[in-house]
């Protein structure tokens, strides 16, 4: 097996493949956002706290500035430009706009991902399990009690 | 200040329904786009061949630049330029200056130039075409640093032997004024004790919003013109700062923005960053990008005034009534005053808090010293000074053996006395601050305390209740400018906004404005479908700000809780101006009188016979596509642009006197703790917030901003702080350290609200948002009253981690010394 | 001098994604410069802020004999080491020892969860870290390989340093074996719920009675108090002698004292399990 400084990858990201080259050293929200035009996962920090980054990566919740684009060769990604219905929101992302879940919009597509992710899984969270499931996700504009309302809103 | 005449304020505090969407929590146009991540904030967007920038920043606190070598960086493969302080010195003049001297003889350029006088300060700037290779490239430049002693605390600043930051100023005391109304020898005199407080001192932080700063920069070579995509908040101010420096005319300099991630006050002052990124777009005739990164913003951007307060006396009464107090503040600017000294002023904007004391004494010092700049941070300066009253009054509760409660409501300025003008001439336009305390501890069960306290003490813990109540002073007076600096030629304030009907009946509305999560498209929207008679989804709301709009004047921006205020204001002028333009074409085109005339259901339709009506379309196809045979006189475009101008008078520079804010949003919150008394650790297991911001045009959108200060000011009482070390580091420059809270840290919240409308605005509406840092209050008051049976300490800071309350239960004693009661 | 920064950008790196333990073996020892990449969760943040700049990454994720969780017969717990915190959580054989899914399930978050391993909690030898106390404290055994062979270091002995264990240059970590037990408890005092820890303690009451206390030095240390009584426990840890360091979150008198505190609510919550 090699050692490579980069290497061509293929990824599908919300149902569509992709190829591109990348360096062994390109985090996964760099692949996203500056290789792949898909600009609604966010950077927030540097150090992996925040979760703006929040992406679904083979069915699991990660946050995509703590992998590297190379370790996604042959994975499948969802991010929050895969949520929405052809014509319709999502039922969770009306719940977020009906309960003003969001109010700068940053932390929502990662609080979405992450919403998502714990819907599948409990799709009736108690409000301690949302807390916990929302844990890695920092909002500085809402104090988290109307994302915690929108997503008790949209769970069974 | 001329006197005021008001008429009687309008308090609402049921539900009353009103006709339209004001009042009504309309679903918000901005969440269509943000939920499906189509915003667009700055790093999202991408021009052909653009350039990264990566700032080379300094490792010492304060350090002599003896040489920037950029030669090793500029030989990396795919580097494609830098810029350093001394081109910067060249090519730009030094940033003005707010302050009088001796601040006003700083020199500050986009650039350390000399000198580094703060760790993180950028030295040198590196281009590159990828992000990574200006990163790497950026360790190839060699800086030689000649590192000098550093002023690590404000208050060694003042040392005969401290090191001097700004050669040119002299001294590291940039800033200072004395304030002083009413008759202190009197009140003191009438004083039955005096409670004298050492010290109390409010802590360094800021709200960290989670995008930080950056921009997008081009140059057009042809037109000289730049075009900055960037988040910051105040384009009014960088532009000002900008143009003189880069010494072209504020024209060149158009600013756009549309989505921003939070702003919190904490991007007003990127303008060095953003002057640097002109040059370097100019110079290498690139579209030039920079991000900052989490620990650069920690490192070098916004942080919030630190302030004590130092030998502060209070008169008092036997019975609690406070008389007056007098105390010096000594604030930490940081290295570079970029927005201060205004920090120096804009507390008395609430001089007395919200008491009815009258006899008040300030002297404000201000110091430079080797930290990150200050600049505005949510409640920015008067957060500072309510939580000085706020301890003030709970102390002397506290000491006085009276009931925190009662001692408020017995200082607390009346709802019968507004609109209260305090002792240096703000006008407090309306409010009713007992009847909100009232609420706060009904929505917290304030009866059950003692049953309350008795269960925690089962379990083994101490169990406390503090009140913190707040102001929201909103829509400023810049001529308080002149209260810092005499010569400065600012007052007033103003925003703008544009309405028009276009060809196929759109109405579209463009702002001066620049929400980062405000929800001005929707609130905006709200007034001007009300006042056009239309529904709401046929009024198109520009996304963000744009300086080719031409729909901004000198203060255009979003901080400063004043867009209820200012921005609708200006809303509500262009509309109706529209409106009117409206009404007479229409009357022309129907044959009858504009006063016959009403807009309802999209249609301008005669009130006598509603059948002759023309659709919005119609109005709009005639102005713009079939305007033959109009009469000559008819003065109408519909395309109406307005300035709104709140009504100012310059303050008396003399006596520091005059009104500082036209509106006076209030808050009152209320915190239940409990203190582990083995450990120091605490938990926030209730809270209660209650606010009054006057008529609420969107009930929760202002909620929102309620619940988002309360969050912001419990992670600030709690664990936010950014410390130094002797040297100037900071030890806190990610969110490992910088714990802001996180979704389980969350307590129980309860809200409620009053509405007592502003008689100064044009809706009744008053600013809200920032919040002023009742959370702040509020713990430091329920740990004060917790920790009552350990010996009684007193709560003299504003961040209270876990040690700090381990210091306060382990020695009580220490913390009492700063506090003595004189009798009279 | 060298520019100042911490950022979010790595250095150039090598990359590698062996198949099995023996070719990942290879590449430690070819490459001085290589780091094994296990769930990542530590090791970008690191090389994010620049603060180790390895050559090459060996990523472990491929490796089928890493990973996996069995129970033997006698209880003894015989764990992969990059098995995510998420996946022992959620393993029925891990219950055998109720204490190391309810520790990882109080680490970080969900998103951390699902990448992060206890492998690499273990090497990364952070002294803020819950595992290498709870697993000091239980008498696990860490299996050390590399090119030479196989070797078994008790936990006490496992951890050297600050970012240094026994696992030693060319070598990984293979199997963490816990014994049989349930008499755990774990008691902390993290920044907020769930942050980093600024005092954590493991006890063990499964014959004997075992603490471990982390933060307070570069690696856990082991007290072993004569009885499970709270004056006991707190005088062993006195008698400990602990230098823990001082930072923005606590001096090192009040580590010293959160120490005996969290050691004694650990050992009241292992007399309390099992």
């Amino acid at each position: 097996m090699d050692v490579v400084t980069s290497q061509t990858i293929g990824v599908e990201v919300n149902g569509t493949m992709y190829e591109r080259d990348v360096e062994a050293r390109r985090l996964l929200i760099h692949l996203l956002r500056d290789d792949l035009d898909l600009t609604g996962s966010h950077v927030g920090c540097d150090t992996g706290n925040c979760g703006a980054c929040s992406v679904i990566l083979d069915g699991t919740l990660v946050k995509s500035c703590m992998v590297l684009a190379i370790q996604v060769d042959g994975s499948s990604i969802e991010t929050v430009e895969g949520l929405a219905g052809e014509e319709q929101l999502s039922p969770l992302q009306q719940a977020f706009s009906d309960h003003h879940a969001l109010q700068c919009g940053y932390c929502t597509p990662g609080m979405l991902m992450s919403a998502t992710a714990l819907l599948r899984e409990n799709p009736r969270p108690s409000d301690e399990e949302i807390a916990r499931a929302l844990q890695g996700n920092i909002c500085r504009c809402t104090g988290y009690w109307n994302i915690f309302e929108a997503i008790k809103a949209a769970s069974g | 200040m001329t006197e005021t005449t008001v008429s009687e304020p309008i308090v609402v505090e049921e539900q009353e329904t009103r006709p339209g969407y004001a009042g009504q929590n309309v679903p918000r146009k901005e969440d269509r786009r943000l939920v499906q991540g189509e915003g667009v904030f700055f790093d999202d967007v991408k021009r052909h061949n653009m350039g990264y920038v990566h700032f080379v920043r300094s490792p010492y606190a304060h350090a002599k630049l003896r040489s920037v070598d950029v030669s090793k960086a500029l030989e990396h493969p795919g580097v494609i330029g830098t810029l350093t302080g001394d081109e910067v010195a060249l090519l730009t003049d030094p940033f003005f200056q707010i302050s009088s001297p001796p601040g006003a003889h700083i020199k500050d350029f986009c650039l350390a130039v000399g000198k580094a006088r703060f760790v993180g300060e950028p030295v040198a700037a590196v281009v590159a075409n990828s992000r990574e290779t200006a990163r790497d490239a950026a360790e190839l430049v060699e800086v030689d640093f000649e590192p000098l002693p550093v002023v690590s605390d404000a208050r060694s600043a003042l040392d005969d032997d401290a090191p001097i930051l700004h050669d040119q100023a002299g001294t590291n005391l940039t800033w200072e004024g004395v304030y002083e109304w009413g008759d202190l020898d009197a009140a003191f005199a009438e004083a039955d004790r005096v409670v004298k407080i050492s010290e109390l001192h409010f802590h360094r932080f800021n709200s960290t919003p989670l995008e930080c700063n950056g921009a997008l920069v081009e140059y057009n070579r042809g037109t000289g013109q730049w075009t900055i995509t960037t988040n910051n908040q105040f384009p009014g101010f960088a532009a000002i700062m900008m143009g003189p420096a880069m010494r072209v005319g504020l024209d060149k300099l158009r600013f756009v923005t549309q989505d921003i991630g939070g702003g919190f006050g904490n991007k007003i002052t990127s303008h060095p960053q953003l002057v640097a990124c002109c040059l370097l777009a100019r110079k290498l005739n690139r579209p030039v990008q920079w991000t900052e990164w989490r620990t650069d913003f920690h490192l070098s951007m916004s942080h919030g005034n630190e302030r004590w307060f130092e030998d502060t006396e209070v008169a008092v009464k036997e019975d609690g009534t406070l008389l007056g107090f007098r105390t010096t503040a000594l604030d930490d600017a940081g290295a570079w005053l970029r927005y201060e000294p205004l920090g120096g002023v804009i507390w008395a904007q609430v001089t007395p808090g919200m008491y009815r004391w009258r006899h008040i004494r300030l002297d404000f010092k201000q110091v430079v010293t080797n930290k990150a700049p200050v600049s505005p941070n949510r409640g920015y300066s008067r957060m500072q000074h309510l939580w000085f009253t706020e301890r003030v009054i709970d102390i002397v509760a506290h000491e006085l053996g009276l009931d925190p409660v009662e001692v408020r409501k017995r200082n607390y300025i009346r709802a019968d006395e507004m609109p209260y003008e305090t002792p240096n001439g703000c006008v407090y336009d309306s409010g009713d601050y007992a009847k909100m305390l009232d609420t706060a501890l009904e929505l917290i069960g304030y009866d059950e305390l003692d049953s309350r306290r008795a269960d925690a003490e089962l379990r083994g813990k101490l169990l406390g209740l503090g009140i913190g109540s707040t102001l929201d002073s909103g829509t400023n007076n810049f001529g308080q400018s002149r209260l810092i600096n005499p010569e400065l030629q600012f007052s007033g304030n103003n925003e703008v906004a544009t309405v028009k009907l276009d060809i196929f009946g759109e109405i579209v509305v463009t702002l001066g404005t620049t929400p980062q999560g405000q929800s001005h498209e929707t609130t905006a929207a709200q007034v001007v479908a009300d006042i056009l008679g239309c529904s709401i989804d046929d009024v198109n709301v520009r996304a963000g700000h744009d300086s080719y709009w031409n729909s901004h004047a000198g203060f255009s921006g979003t901080y400063a809780s004043q867009f209820a205020v200012t921005g609708l204001g200006a809303v509500k002028g262009a509309t109706d101006m529209l409106a009117e333009q409206m009404k007479k074409l229409a009357a022309v085109v129907l044959g009858c009188s504009p006063e016959d005339i009403e807009l309802a259901e999209g249609q301008a339709r005669m009130k006598a016979n509603p059948e002759a009506a023309l659709p919005f379309m119609a109005l709009g196809a005639i102005i713009n596509a079939n305007n033959a045979g109009l009469p000559e006189d008819l003065d109408v475009t519909l395309n109406c642009r307005y300035v709104y101008r709140p009504p100012f008078q310059p303050p008396d520079v003399e006596r520091k006197f005059g009104n500082l804010t036209l509106t006076y949003a209030a808050q009152v919150h209320v915190a239940v703790v409990e203190v582990d008394p083995e450990t120091g650790v605490y938990e926030i297991v209730d809270y209660a917030a209650v606010d009054d911001c006057g008529v609420r045009i969107n009930p929760q959108v202002v909620e929102g901003q309620v619940m988002g200060a309360t969050a912001q000011a419990l992670g600030a009482a709690t664990h936010e702080t950014f410390t130094y070390d002797e040297d100037g580091n900071l030890l806190t420059p990610n969110f490992y350290d910088y714990h802001v809270p996180h979704a389980l840290d969350m307590p129980p919240l309860k809200t409620g609200y009053i509405e007592s409308a502003s008689p100064f605005t044009s809706m009744g509406t008053k600013g809200m948002g920032e919040g002023g840092g009742a959370g702040i209050h509020a713990v430091c008051a329920a740990l004060q009253d917790a920790l009552r049976p350990r010996g009684n300490p007193i709560v003299f800071d504003s961040c209270n981690p876990y040690h700090s309350v381990w210091e306060l239960l382990s020695d009580p004693e220490s913390s009492r010394q700063r506090v003595t009661v004189e009798p009279r | 001098m060298a520019a100042y920064d911490h950022a979010m950008l790595l250095s150039e790196v090598a990359y590698a994604r062996p198949a099995t333990l023996e070719q990942a073996l290879e590449l430690l020892a070819e490459h001085t410069g290589a780091r094994a990449l296990a769930g990542g969760q530590t090791l970008l943040n690191v090389m994010k802020a620049r603060a180790a700049a390895p050559d090459v990454l060996v990523d472990l994720s491929g490796i089928p004999e890493l990973k996996g969780i069995e129970l033997g017969a006698d209880g003894t717990l015989e764990l992969g080491p990059m098995t995510t915190y998420t996946e022992l959580i959620a393993s029925s054989e891990a219950r055998a020892r109720p204490i190391v899914g309810e520790v990882c399930a109080q680490i970080a978050d969900v998103q951390v969860r699902n990448r992060g391993t206890i492998g690499g909690n273990v090497c990364a030898s952070d002294p803020t870290n819950h595992l290498p106390p709870l697993l000091v404290a239980v008498g696990a055994e860490f299996t050390v390989s590399g090119t030479g062979g196989e070797r078994t270091v008790p936990a006490e002995e496992f951890f050297l340093g600050v970012y240094m264990t026994a696992a030693g240059p060319g070598e990984l970590l293979t199997k963490i074996t816990v014994p049989a037990g349930r008499s755990d408890g774990f008691a902390s005092v993290p920044i907020g719920v769930d942050g980093t820890c600024i005092v954590n303690a493991a006890a063990s009451l499964n014959g004997g009675v075992r603490v471990a206390l982390g933060c307070v030095g570069a690696t856990p240390v082991l007290v072993e108090p004569a009885t499970a009584d709270s004056e006991a426990v707190r005088g062993a840890v006195r008698d400990a002698g602990l230098e823990p360091p001082s930072d923005v979150h606590a001096s090192a008198d009040y580590r010293r004292h959160l120490a005996e505190v969290v050691a004694a609510r650990a050992v009241e919550q292992a007399g309390k399990a099992g």
